[in-house]
This record gives C-alpha cells, sequence and structure tokens, in this order.
C-alpha cells in the first residue's frame, strides 16, 4: 500500500501518558476557560490511557470522586464540573467514566435514568438540558447513556410504546441525499453527525435505516491526498475526524474504503514528540481532545501495540463486551508492526 | 485546539507568561467564584446580570453562566417590568450575543441563547408583532454578515433556517422560497465550492417541487443541471457540484435527462480525462443507466462493461479508495445473496 513519502514517527506512548497526566499540573489561564469541558476532559484522557494499555496512570478513587463532586442535585445527573450547570454532555461522560472504572453502583441510576428520558421530545428529539437545544449529538448521548446503565428499556416505554422508533426518526429525517446526516433534519452532512447519528441508530438496533453504500461512498470522499479526513466536503482534514469518520466507516463494514496506512501516517505526524499529546494536524498545539480521537482511530487501524476498541461507544472493547452489548462492526485486524513490512 | 500553530517558549519566557498570567487569572477565578456563589444563593438582581455579563466576556463557553442569566431574566427581572422592559434587556442581550458571535462564530451556547432571546420576546406593542418584526428583521441582517465573514458555518446556516421558518406572521416583505433560491444562487455563484449553499438548495428545491407538476419539475431541474454544468466545468476536482448533479439525477432519473448528462460528462471528460470525480460519476451513471427499466439488453451490458473498466482505471488513479472500486466492479450483492441461496438449496436437494 503506497504511504506518503517521509516515514512517520512511532506513536510515543510513554510521552503521550506523561501528557496525560500531567493535564491537571499546568493550571495557566486556558485551564481555567475550559473548566467547563473538564469532565469529558477526563474521559478524552482515561480512554487514550486505555487504549494505550496504561488505565492504571491515573488516580481511581480520586477520579471517581472528582466524577461524584460533578454531581447536580437540582437537574439529578453530572455538569462539567462542580458548580456547574447538569447537562447531558457531562452525564455521558461521567457514566463512561465510572463504567470503565467499574464504580456504576456509586450513583443514583435512577434518577440519570430519568434525567436521560426527559430530554426527549415528542417530535424524537433530544435537548442537553431544560433549556432545550436540540441536536443528534444529544440522540446519540441519551441512547449511549442509557445502554450503558441497561436502561434502554425505558426508552421504548416512553410515548405509549414510541419512544424508540421517534428518537429514530428523527435521527433518519437528519439524513441527507447523500447518505450522511447533520445536526437536525434539514441541517447539511458532517462527519461528527453522521458518527452520533449510526452510532445511535445501531445501539438502537436500527442500522438497516442507513444506506451502506451511499454513506460509505460519502465517507470515503473525506479522505484528503495528505491520509487526512475532513468532516464535510471542501474543508481541510482534522485528527477527530480520524474517529467521527473512521468509526462510521467501521460501524458499516466499510472501513477498507480508505487508505488506512496513509491515515495512520496522518496521526502519527500529528503527535507533539517533545512534550506529548496529538494535535488537530501536524505542527499545531495539541489537547487531550485530538489524543484519544488520534489513538482510538489508530486502534480501529490495527496500528500495534494498542487495545481494541469500540467504535460506538468510543470505549474499550473488551469492557463493553463484558457488558454483553457488543454489537457487530469491522476493524481493521492488529498488526504486529508498523507499517507491516519494509 | 483547532489550527493554532506550535511555538515553543525559552524556560525564561514561559516563566515570565505565568507571571503575566497570573493576575489575570486571579481576577478571572474571583469572578467566577463571586458569580457561582449569587448563583447558588438565587440572586436574580441586575447587579448578578452585569456579573454574569463581565464573566461571559471573557468566557462565553460558560454554560452554567449562560443558565443563571436566564434564570435571572426569568425569576428576577422579567416578573418585575413591563414588556417594554422586557423587549428593551432582550436587546441588550442579542446585542452582546452579535459582539460575542463575531469573535466566536462557533459556539453552540452563544447561538443557543440568541434562539432563546427570540424566542421570549412577546408579542406587542398593542396588539402588533411590532417587537418580533424588528427583532427577526435584525437577525435577517445579523446571519448574512456571519456567513459573508464565513460561508461555511454551519451553525449560521441552521439560525438562518430557523429564522426563516419562525418569521412572525405579520413579516413583511413576506418571504418566499424563490428568495432563499435567489439568496443560495448568489452564494454559489461567488464560490462554487460552497457545499453548505448547494445543500440548503436541494432542501427548498425539495420543498418547491412538492407542489409541481411532473412537467414543472422537469424544467427548473433542467435549469438547475444548466447551473450546476458550470461549477463541474469550471473545476471538475470540486466535490461539491458533483455531490449536487447526484442530487439532482437521483435514483430513477428519466430516461433523456440520464442520456443527456451522460453524455455531457463524457465531454467533459474528453477535455480532462484523469478528473477522477468526473469518472466517479460516469461510472456511477453508467451503472444506473444499465440498471434502468427502460434500457436494452445490449446497451445495457455495453454500460456495464464501460463503467467496470472506468472502476478499473478509478482504482488506479484514486488508488486511496481502490477497494471502493473493485467493490463496485462485484456483482451486486443482492446478486451475491441470490447465488448463495441457490447454491445452499442445491446443497440440500444433493443431501
Amino acid at each position: 500500500m503506497a504511504s506518503s513519502s517521509t516515514i512517520a514517527p512511532k506513536l510515543d506512548i510513554d510521552l503521550h501518558v506523561k501528557y496525560i497526566q500531567n493535564l491537571d499540573k499546568k493550571k495557566d489561564y486556558t485551564y481555567h476557560l475550559t473548566e467547563h469541558l473538564r469532565l469529558n476532559g477526563v474521559y478524552w484522557g482515561l480512554t487514550a490511557l486505555w487504549i494505550m494499555g496504561r488505565q492504571d496512570a491515573l488516580d481511581r478513587e480520586e477520579m471517581i470522586k472528582y466524577v461524584l463532586s460533578c454531581w447536580d442535585e437540582v437537574a439529578g445527573t453530572f455538569g462539567a464540573h462542580p458548580g456547574h450547570d447538569g447537562h447531558i454532555l457531562g452525564t455521558l461522560s461521567g457514566i463512561q467514566i465510572l463504567i470503565m472504572q467499574d464504580a456504576i453502583d456509586r450513583v443514583d441510576v435512577d434518577r440519570i435514568t430519568k434525567f436521560l428520558l426527559a430530554r426527549v421530545a415528542p417530535n424524537g428529539s433530544v435537548s442537553g438540558d431544560e433549556f432545550g437545544e436540540s441536536d443528534t449529538r444529544f440522540s446519540y448521548i441519551m441512547a449511549s447513556a442509557l445502554s450503558l446503565l441497561g436502561r434502554l428499556d425505558d426508552l421504548d416505554a416512553l410515548y405509549d410504546g414510541k419512544g424508540r422508533d421517534l428518537v429514530v426518526q428523527n435521527i433518519v429525517d437528519s439524513m441527507n441525499f447523500d447518505g450522511a446526516f447533520g445536526t437536525e433534519p434539514g441541517a447539511e452532512s458532517h462527519g461528527g453527525q453522521v458518527w452520533v447519528a449510526v452510532g445511535a441508530l445501531a445501539l438502537l438496533d436500527r442500522l438497516h435505516m442507513v444506506d451502506n453504500e451511499l454513506l460509505g461512498w460519502w465517507l470515503s470522499e473525506r479522505q484528503l491526498p495528505n491520509g487526512g479526513l475532513n468532516g464535510r466536503p471542501e474543508k481541510l482534514e482534522d485528527v477527530c475526524y480520524s474517529w467521527w469518520d473512521l468509526a462510521s466507516l467501521s460501524i458499516i463494514g466499510k472501513i477498507r474504503w480508505i487508505n488506512g496506512d496513509k491515515l495512520i501516517n496522518f496521526i502519527l505526524d500529528a503527535q507533539d514528540l517533545e512534550d506529548g499529546g496529538i494535535a488537530d494536524r501536524k505542527g499545531d498545539w495539541v489537547d487531550v481532545f485530538h489524543t484519544v480521537f488520534g489513538v482510538a482511530g489508530l486502534s480501529l487501524l490495527g496500528y500495534p501495540g494498542l487495545q481494541d476498541i469500540d467504535p460506538l461507544y468510543c470505549m474499550p472493547a473488551d469492557i463493553i463486551e463484558k457488558r454483553g452489548l457488543k454489537k457487530p462492526y469491522f476493524a481493521r485486524p492488529r498488526m504486529e508492526q508498523y507499517p507491516e513490512s519494509s | 485546539m483547532h489550527g493554532i500553530k506550535r511555538s515553543r517558549l525559552s524556560a525564561q519566557a514561559e516563566e515570565a507568561k505565568r507571571i503575566k498570567e497570573q493576575a489575570k487569572i486571579e481576577a478571572y477565578v474571583g469572578l467566577q467564584d463571586d458569580v457561582l456563589a449569587r448563583k447558588r444563593s438565587k440572586d436574580y438582581t441586575t447587579e448578578a446580570l452585569k456579573k454574569t455579563t463581565d464573566l461571559l466576556d471573557l468566557n462565553p463557553e460558560f454554560y452554567t453562566i449562560w443558565n443563571y442569566r436566564r434564570h435571572i431574566f426569568l425569576r428576577g427581572l422579567f416578573p418585575n417590568t413591563n414588556l417594554q422592559g422586557i423587549v428593551k434587556l432582550l436587546s441588550t442581550d442579542l446585542r452582546l450575543t452579535m459582539a460575542y458571535l463575531q469573535v466566536h462564530p462557533k459556539v453552540y451556547w452563544i447561538w443557543n441563547h440568541r434562539k432563546w432571546c427570540l424566542e421570549n420576546c412577546p408579542d406587542g406593542p398593542e396588539g402588533t408583532e411590532g417587537w418580533k418584526n424588528e427583532f427577526w428583521k435584525m437577525e435577517l441582517l445579523v446571519v448574512e454578515k456571519l456567513l459573508d465573514s464565513d460561508a461555511r458555518n454551519f451553525h449560521a446556516w441552521a439560525y438562518r433556517r430557523y429564522i426563516l421558518a419562525s418569521l412572525p406572521k405579520s413579516y413583511t416583505p413576506q418571504r418566499s422560497a424563490q428568495d432563499e433560491l435567489r439568496y443560495t444562487r448568489k452564494k454559489i455563484e461567488s464560490n462554487f465550492s460552497n457545499f453548505s449553499a448547494w445543500h440548503c438548495r436541494t432542501k427548498i428545491l425539495a420543498g418547491v417541487w412538492e407542489g409541481l407538476s411532473e412537467a414543472q419539475v422537469q424544467s427548473q431541474k433542467d435549469q438547475e443541471f444548466e447551473l450546476v454544468r458550470q461549477a463541474l466545468w469550471t473545476d471538475p476536482e470540486d466535490q461539491s457540484g458533483w455531490l449536487y448533479h447526484r442530487w439532482l439525477i437521483g435514483s430513477q432519473p428519466p430516461e433523456p435527462t440520464l442520456r443527456r448528462e451522460l453524455e455531457s460528462i463524457k465531454e467533459l471528460n474528453e477535455a480532462e480525462p484523469d478528473s477522477k470525480w468526473c469518472l466517479n460519476a460516469l461510472a456511477h451513471y453508467l451503472l444506473l443507466f444499465a440498471g434502468s427499466p427502460w434500457t436494452e439488453t445490449e446497451e445495457a451490458d455495453n454500460a456495464r462493461k464501460e463503467a467496470k473498466e472506468i472502476l478499473r482505471r478509478l482504482a488506479e488513479i484514486d488508488s486511496d479508495r481502490k477497494e471502493r472500486y473493485q467493490d463496485l466492479g462485484k456483482p451486486p450483492q443482492v446478486i451475491r445473496a441470490v447465488l448463495m441461496i441457490l447454491s445452499f438449496s442445491t446443497i440440500i436437494k444433493l443431501c
């Protein structure tokens, strides 16, 4: 398989682990300005560590305590940080972390379920909080969170037994002629929204509503000559689409439709080899968001030495399997070495 | 962090930066603690509102503060003023979020708050929709301005859809689908690569065509083919026009349309023999042609052969996606599934 002209560096796991461990130490101005992403950030960091086989690099008990401290008693769910309002975005991260740390019994699952179900509007759209902004991102979050909590049956019971179908219909209405999905019915197709829509439909056992050939085509055309993937036609490549687009391709069984080696090289090139972490593209500042989606993409692409990731949940595959939640998907087989042969 | 170049500071410069930032951090944290304490104590006063503005000036992504701000309005300020007063307060927030959007045009929370302001605009004055009409008029200008500075901003396109879908009943001049078609056409003609505008056009036209006869639809489609042809000939490597073309063709095009478009693309292919998008479209339309009920067997066979040859070529010139082209060159999955069932039943019979 053709790869780029220069040889990409290897994935520097030790350095990235150190980078993640240090995230909480450098308390600069930006650190304070990004508090609204803190709980997501912990999930991103932990997931990245898990993929790299280093899930113990952060203190488990301290992490669980932090998650529980994000609880918003008024909303009955997690906010982004202590003192922040409960929101569906923080909710999923909190649940994911507690599941990964095997501590979901330490939270009021009934109350979270109630919060999640209250987000579903009669037209099947799903809102983020009481103020009602709705987005197919939140449909995914609701489905993923309920599934992880083992409470999808409660969705079925909503609206005279039509809960699941309403949510599914709203997602399907967000599908465009190109087979891809937007934030809401009428909105332009976008790689991130494709993943949430395809992921949600897969979690809700409605994947057959996706046109795999058409969507696979649209997704495969996200790859640019430099190997990176973009999120929309004629836009720039970005490492985070190495998750959104790639995981979608994996779920619909079309991961072979792009050049995997070129994408591996693109992600590896975006590493900061001095201080660790992965950026949106080569030479830019790194962050934990691009770090997790970079290594998650590498895992799906079969990069050696990494743990398997489940493309529906963006969580370690063995945890999903152990909970009996595994659904079909197609990842590239794990390589012994990269490049495979010289 | 998106698109910010990494640069290294010396240890000394790093330390200087840290010290310089220290005062900024202290001021920020102090303000944040104050606002969150007020929120906890349910302080819904003008003073509290002012503090939330100060904090949002520094960090418009702090969604909790937007929530608090709305609670200050709903629980403290609105109940203590008249409708005119409410409109005045909402106007202030529309101005505020406009200023924020100029710096942060992609922050969801700012757009949300703007929408909330509109949704809370009361009817009036005196039985009219005067206030609402003023607000919506401004919003149309605002969203055009934001789309002028970034024609692909999907937040702005979503907001435009929302504004148009929720126009007050008495709004003048009345807006029609034709206005939107003109707008998207203007956007497309200033940049054929603006897929957001092409996408928007697919939605508007689908709505318009619902109420028209088949002949009327066809005549409008032909105009669209004319428009997209300009884009394809201008830059055959730009995806936007090709995607739109595929939408226009759809899954069951009339025979004359498909024949004409195949001819036209073949012509382009002769001028640009290595254009991948051109070949890609040819392969797809040839297969569509071969599968159409009106195609004679011999023509269909020839089209399939031609498509297969193009797919083979595509696998070479667009090798990143060669596996897709190889899959497309194989017999359709349905046929394979039927073959499998047939072979199973043969085995069963043999047993």
